[in-house]
């Protein structure tokens, strides 16, 4: 049986944690063990740690990793920032061993050590790998029944691609998510901005208004291009901005219309059966439309 | 910055000193930049409208500007989603700039305040996002009033605290680490 360590961050437990029941459940649907990450913290967050400078970033990062690899797994994340992070202090610690030599020094100080042997995973690239399309579609309880998707990847899932053990074949036209949608019986088209940022994460902190409009963009363009019944988020950030940040939009009556939004581990957790009302708990934007089109296809 | 502050370079404001501190801050290959663009054409800060975005940004860094970069709050806005690391011909990973700038901030208290709110945080509880009611939000997703992280664990938080006390936060933080 495959054994991973789900890494939960801060903005899925706290924030979105019907993305954790539905990490939860997708791995237990797809006979994967969850080995519980016991005392992780942050990845931590670019704004803390890795803005105080690279040893610090490596160090809080590797107290995760040392986690992991005590325990014999690797990570799965559905946090773009988690995912990219973690795997950026990786990179860095194989690329300067003197940094990587003080890192070590640091854990022994508490009795822990990291021999650098965890991989990162999000939840597109783990399904597309380590589970595999065929496998996924087999076990689905329902299918998508043609939802036509609009795909949100996410920056940290997709850059700096040398960082990343696991990645799309063009990282700046992403289609694993879009396989992953229509494997289940979606409909997943490509639209002119699905690289472009959601503007979430510290534009989103440090300049909100800016932030909200460069979000609005990138929705004008999904509703015009390719009007879907939902949007598909690989990253809990991305999730945040385009579900709550989406309702700010309409309560500030700048756009007139509303795309519910699902995270992948949510819509992957649905089709394998998992329970609506826990795996989208937390979502503002109605979602009754996108349910009754998945369970009325059974 | 003023409006068009960064329009107008003084080069006498140049610091070589400074420059050495944002290599050695990681912005190790700052000085190989051509000016090529590649990084801002990319860059959702400059996309969103923010006026000092990367490509300004390592322009003045390789200038040695230290004031422009240390008083522009621009640096605190960047996505970290490494488009301009993925695009620079130079391999200049200038992101790394930006962290660099932001590292040199952090050492003269020169950064937005909600940087310590995610510190403090990160410290306290092992999350730097750590929003209230949380508790609640569990419960509707059918999950336990707390996970299974640092927040749940005392004697591993009060080790990964420990690690937090062996790096420069230990000097900066305008809190107490206790
Ligand atoms: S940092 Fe790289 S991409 Fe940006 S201007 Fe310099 S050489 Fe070009
Ligand atoms: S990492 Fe920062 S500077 Fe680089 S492209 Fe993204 S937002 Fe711009």
């Amino acid at each position: 049986m495959k054994r991973i360590g789900l890494f939960l961050g801060c903005n899925i437990p706290f924030n979105r944690p019907d993305v954790e029941y539905s990490l939860r459940f997708l791995l237990n649907a797809l006979d994967v063990e969850i080995v519980e990450m016991e005392g992780a913290a942050c990845c931590p967050a670019y704004g803390t740690m890795p803005s105080l400078g690279i040893f610090e970033w490596a160090v809080a990062s590797a107290w995760n990793l040392s986690i992991a690899e005590e325990k014999g797994v690797d990570m799965i994340t559905g946090c773009g920032s988690c995912y990219g992070v973690q795997n950026e202090a990786n990179y860095y610690m194989k690329k300067h061993p003197d940094i990587k030599k003080k890192v070590d020094e640091v854990l022994a100080k508490v009795g822990r050590k990291y021999n650098g042997n965890v991989k990162v995973w999000n939840v597109t690239n783990f399904l597309y790998e380590q589970i595999g399309l065929d496998t996924l579609k087999q076990k689905a309880k329902y299918s998508l029944n043609g939802l036509k998707c609009g795909i949100q990847t996410g920056c940290h899932n997709l850059w700096p691609s040398r960082a990343f053990p696991a990645n799309e074949d063009n990282v700046f036209a992403p289609k694993r998510m879009r396989e992953i949608c229509e494997a289940l019986g979606g409909v997943a088209p490509h639209y002119s901005t699905i690289t472009d940022c959601c503007g979430m994460g510290a534009l989103r902190s440090n300049a909100p208004e800016k932030s909200l409009a460069l979000f609005k963009k990138k929705l004008d363009t999904i509703k015009a291009e390719l009007d879907p019944d939902v949007n598909v988020i690989g990253c809990s950030s991305c999730l945040m901005q385009f579900d709550a940040g989406q309702s700010l939009l309409i309560e500030q009556k700048k756009i007139n219309y509303k795309i519910p939004a699902l995270h992948i581990a949510q819509l992957v957790a649905i089709a394998l059966g998992a329970e609506v009302e826990k795996a989208t708990a937390l979502a503002t934007i109605p979602l009754n439309g996108v349910i009754t089109k998945i369970k009325g296809g059974n | 910055m003023e409006e068009g502050g960064v329009n107008v370079i003084d080069l006498t404001q140049s610091d070589e000193n400074f420059i050495k501190e944002l290599m050695e801050l990681g912005a190790d290959e700052l000085k190989e930049c051509i000016q090529c663009g590649k990084c801002g054409a990319t860059c959702p800060m400059a996309l969103a409208g923010l006026e000092f975005f990367i490509k300004r940004i390592v322009h003045a860094a390789t200038l040695g500007l230290r004031d422009i970069l240390l008083e522009d709050s621009s640096v605190w806005g960047c996505q970290s989603c490494n488009r301009c690391v993925e695009v620079c011909p130079m391999d200049i990973k200038p992101y790394e700039v930006i962290q660099a700038v932001r590292r040199a901030a952090v050492r003269v208290e020169s950064c937005p305040a909600n940087t310590y709110e995610g510190l403090r945080n990160l410290y306290r509880f092992g999350h730097a996002v750590f929003p209230k009611g949380f508790e609640e939000r569990r419960k509707k997703a059918g999950l336990p009033e707390k996970p299974p992280t640092a927040l749940s664990f005392e004697e591993m938080r009060k080790k990964y605290q420990e690690i937090l006390r062996n790096t420069i936060l230990e000097e900066i933080a305008p809190f107490p680490l206790t």
